[in-house]
């Protein structure tokens, strides 16, 4: 059995790597789930605790990255959940459908810069579902459809279906504002 | 699949994002961890605590109250703070799965479906709490009536109280929380089903 001295440094070490590593996509992970700067400063240490713990667990069963982004968004949705229940006028979230609609429904601005854009796009996550939400972020950050089918548990298919989906809400919404802006 | 056929560059502006991340160092982190270990060791010294409060209390009720309904409801009252002290442990010893081996879709529904049991929970022990208090209410009425006729409209005026709070507002209200998280649940579920019925298809 590993002495408990050894797996404490090889934790600490796994998390200095995870946290060079992956710092900025668990700061934007954090920003996706949580408006209000002073709580999403307690949801990204909340993050952080979480991947250092369980990092003295991780057992390469699947990558590092998936187990990272899992540890991240499941962390993430907890906090969504709590917050709701603390939030008695909480708003209700949106499917992906209810966001094509609203996306269809509203006037995108000709001009935007770079940040209203981001803000918008943020905006715009903060209020999906958390699966649609996780699938939103994995996609933005990279990931290929084998590795958030993995982390959000859908199928295959099923996140191909949802990615097609966002990119086509992501165009209607940001296409034209964000060309100006670019 | 990688997200570089988008039109525009939403990635990069994505990636613009989470510059200014915060940093914590593994000794900043450990000592959180001690933190939160104390809060929740107080917590459960404050629940304890209080249990024990309400325990005496009304052991005390049945030693030194004379009367039959303060002595049912007392002793229901013991009975129940027992029960939710033994909740609130087996709530202690649950050991959660670790957040990297679960995917997000499966925790998603396993924390709605805690807060759902947590509301729902939380109804039926409020109503398992109002009927001995109401009952030990009644009693101390009858009991102080021949100290002070002005102590008994005040106790039945208590009684009514905790029967309208314990066992209608804050139950009802508790269920229709839990209602919220059952149509959350539904929504995820009908997605589910959904998605298999398109994947069948595929």
């Amino acid at each position: 059995m590993e002495p408990k001295a050894d797996r404490s440094e090889s934790q600490d070490e796994l998390y200095q790597k995870v946290a060079e590593e992956y710092g900025a996509a668990l700061a934007r992970t954090a920003y996706a789930y949580e408006a209000d700067p002073d709580l999403r400063r307690d949801l990204s240490q909340e993050i952080h605790l979480a991947l250092w713990r369980s990092c003295g667990r991780f057992n390469g069963r699947c990558s590092l990255r998936t187990w990272v982004y899992r540890v991240a968004h499941n962390v993430a949705t907890s906090h969504v959940v709590r917050q709701t229940r603390s939030k008695k006028s909480a708003p209700a979230f949106l499917t992906l459908e209810d966001a094509e609609v609203q996306a269809s429904d509203e006037n995108v601005e000709i001009s935007v810069d770079r940040s209203q854009a981001l803000e918008r796009l943020f905006g715009l996550i903060q209020r999906l579902d958390p699966p649609d939400r996780q699938v939103i972020l994995a996609y933005l950050e990279d990931l290929d459809a084998d590795s958030i089918a993995e982390i959000t548990g859908l199928s295959v298919a099923n996140v191909w279906s949802k990615v097609h989906r966002i990119k086509d809400l992501l165009v209607r919404r940001f296409h034209r504002g964000a060309r100006n802006a670019l | 699949m990688p997200c570089d056929d988008l039109p525009d560059d939403v990635k990069t502006l994505w990636k613009e994002a989470g510059t200014d991340r915060p940093m914590f160092s593994v000794d900043q982190l450990r000592n959180e961890t001690e933190r939160m270990q104390a809060r929740r060791r107080r917590g459960y010294i404050v629940t304890g605590t209080c249990m024990a409060f309400f325990v005496a209390f009304y052991a005390l009720t049945f030693f030194y109250v004379h009367n039959n309904l303060t002595h049912i409801g007392s002793t229901l009252s013991v009975l129940v703070c027992g029960y939710w002290l033994i909740h609130v442990l087996a709530e202690r010893a649950r050991v959660a799965t670790d957040l990297g081996e679960i995917d997000g879709v499966r925790f998603y529904r396993a924390e709605l479906e805690r807060t759902r049991r947590w509301h729902r929970g939380l109804s039926w022990r409020l109503v398992l709490l109002a009927l001995p208090l109401v009952l030990c209410d009644l009693g101390f009425a009858q009991f102080f009536a021949k100290f002070s006729p002005i102590l008994t409209p005040l106790m039945w005026l208590t009684a009514a109280s905790l029967l309208a709070a314990l066992a209608f507002w804050a139950p009802l209200k508790h269920l229709k929380l839990a209602r919220k998280y059952q149509d959350r649940i539904d929504a995820l579920e009908a997605a589910a089903r959904s998605s298999g019925q398109s994947d069948r298809k595929d």
